[in-house]
């Protein structure tokens, strides 16, 4: 809390200082005005109201202080107008709106990013429920893929199968979608990595996977694995899993599967779940303020 | 093609590594329209449940079921066939829940009971 107030005020001086620059332009270009016209315009009066012209050439001169002006202040006309307004203007007025404006604005700002954080941060830590955690499979070529592959990354998981009736389609649509968004803004296709998980392994062989994803987006990495290794990242990302162990070859059969997306942070814990109720729009939305959030601290991010 | 009813057991095509081809995008389109057409003739003929009247059905939207079940696989069909059960039921459950609470809320109100 200490560090949000010093922003504060750190804030306000901005806004203060913004306002001062702000104001010196008018005065210097009301001043010179005032020169040219006072003099001639005092010649014309009588010897008696001669001071008084000179006065208020002072007080302009002395670039619209009030405590000088107060102190030269000798006609009642001037009194009176100084006590109808007291010591606001519409200068403190507008200081006093701009700066309640900039103070709601920031501390809205900030309650919001400080609530992500705390999401973020409930998956770390002891005592916690863990999603994710160490698993082996392998990727489309063959390769082993485990956990630490996901590292220094944001991913976003999926577990599906290929043979899944009208959820998984729909949802991989979404990623596709999700992924192009976040790629256009990030400008930047490394840090965001999308991962279907087969929990039809014994179906999902890689090179039925690899046409299947290529039909929704290239760039979603398939993993699959033996029927044991699957079990396990089910268990680890606690996605029900209920394929049968033995299928006869040929037999049809459908799977039950968790319908959520996970983001993972680039230690890999888990952040935010992305359900069926999002939209691209609002799904993206929150995988990028966490992206923001993570760049804004300053924490590493893989960019090979 | 492993889609086809009437070849029993289905044979479904086969990856060059032994995996199971799954249907792709335009194949489940085809299957989804099968879907929308038989279930918008259920609907004409205010049946929910195709699986256990399955009889009425077929005597209504012989066309249609004949046609879905061609587009699409037998577990499929299944799982679409029980889904709308399902999902009339639940519609049906939220329907009930709201109505319920809108009796209540008019009851207390007239009671004298402000909702703010």
């Amino acid at each position: 809390m200490p560090a949000t107030m010093g922003m504060a005020s750190n804030l306000f001086g901005r806004v203060a200082r913004h306002l001062s620059a702000f104001e010196n332009p008018s005065s210097q270009r009301i001043l010179p005005l005032l020169r040219n016209t006072t003099p001639s315009h005092c010649r014309a009066y009588t010897q008696a109201q001669r001071p008084q012209c000179g006065q208020s050439m002072a007080a302009s001169r002395s670039s619209f202080s009030t405590t000088a002006f107060r102190s030269r202040a000798k006609t009642m006309g001037q009194l009176r107008q100084r006590n109808s307004t007291g010591p606001f203007s519409w200068k403190a007025a507008l200081l006093f709106v701009l700066t309640g404006a900039g103070m709601m604005l920031y501390f809205r700002v900030e309650k919001a990013r400080l609530e992500r954080k705390r999401i973020a941060e409930m998956s770390k830590g002891v005592g916690r429920p863990k999603v994710g955690g160490p698993f082996v499979l392998k990727d489309l070529d063959g390769k082993e893929f485990t956990a630490e592959d996901l590292k220094g990354k944001y991913s976003f998981v999926y577990f599906g199968f290929t043979h899944c009736p009208d959820i998984c389609p729909d949802e991989l649509d979404k990623m596709a979608a999700i992924i192009e968004k976040v790629k256009e803004t990030t400008k930047d296709d490394k840090i965001f990595m999308p991962v279907f998980i087969t929990c039809d392994p014994a179906r999902d062989t890689p090179a039925v996977l690899r046409a299947y994803l290529q039909e929704f987006h290239p760039g979603i990495v398939g993993l699959t694995g033996t029927y044991d290794q699957v079990k396990n990242v089910c268990r680890q990302y606690r996605v029900y899993f209920s394929t049968p162990r033995d299928v006869k070859p040929g037999e049809d059969y459908l799977v039950d599967h968790s319908i959520y997306f996970y983001l993972m942070d680039p230690d890999n814990d888990f952040v935010e779940c992305i359900g069926r109720q999002d939209t691209p729009e609002s799904a993206s939305k929150v995988i990028l303020e966490h992206i923001n959030d993570w760049k804004r601290e300053g924490k590493p991010l893989k960019t090979e | 093609m492993g889609w086809l009813p009437w070849s029993g057991s289905p044979s479904p095509d086969k990856a060059s590594d032994g995996g199971r081809i799954a249907p792709d995008r335009s194949s489940r389109a085809r299957c989804w329209e099968g879907r929308d057409l038989f279930f918008s003739c259920l609907d004409r003929n205010n049946i929910v449940d195709s699986v256990k009247d399955d009889k009425e059905a077929r005597r209504k939207c012989g066309k249609e079921v004949e046609e879905f079940e061609a587009a699409c696989s037998q577990t499929w069909v299944k799982y679409f066939k029980e889904k709308r059960v399902m999902e009339y039921n639940r519609d049906k459950t939220i329907e009930r829940i709201k109505k319920e609470d809108a009796a209540k809320v008019s009851e207390l109100k007239s009671q004298g009971w402000n909702s703010k």
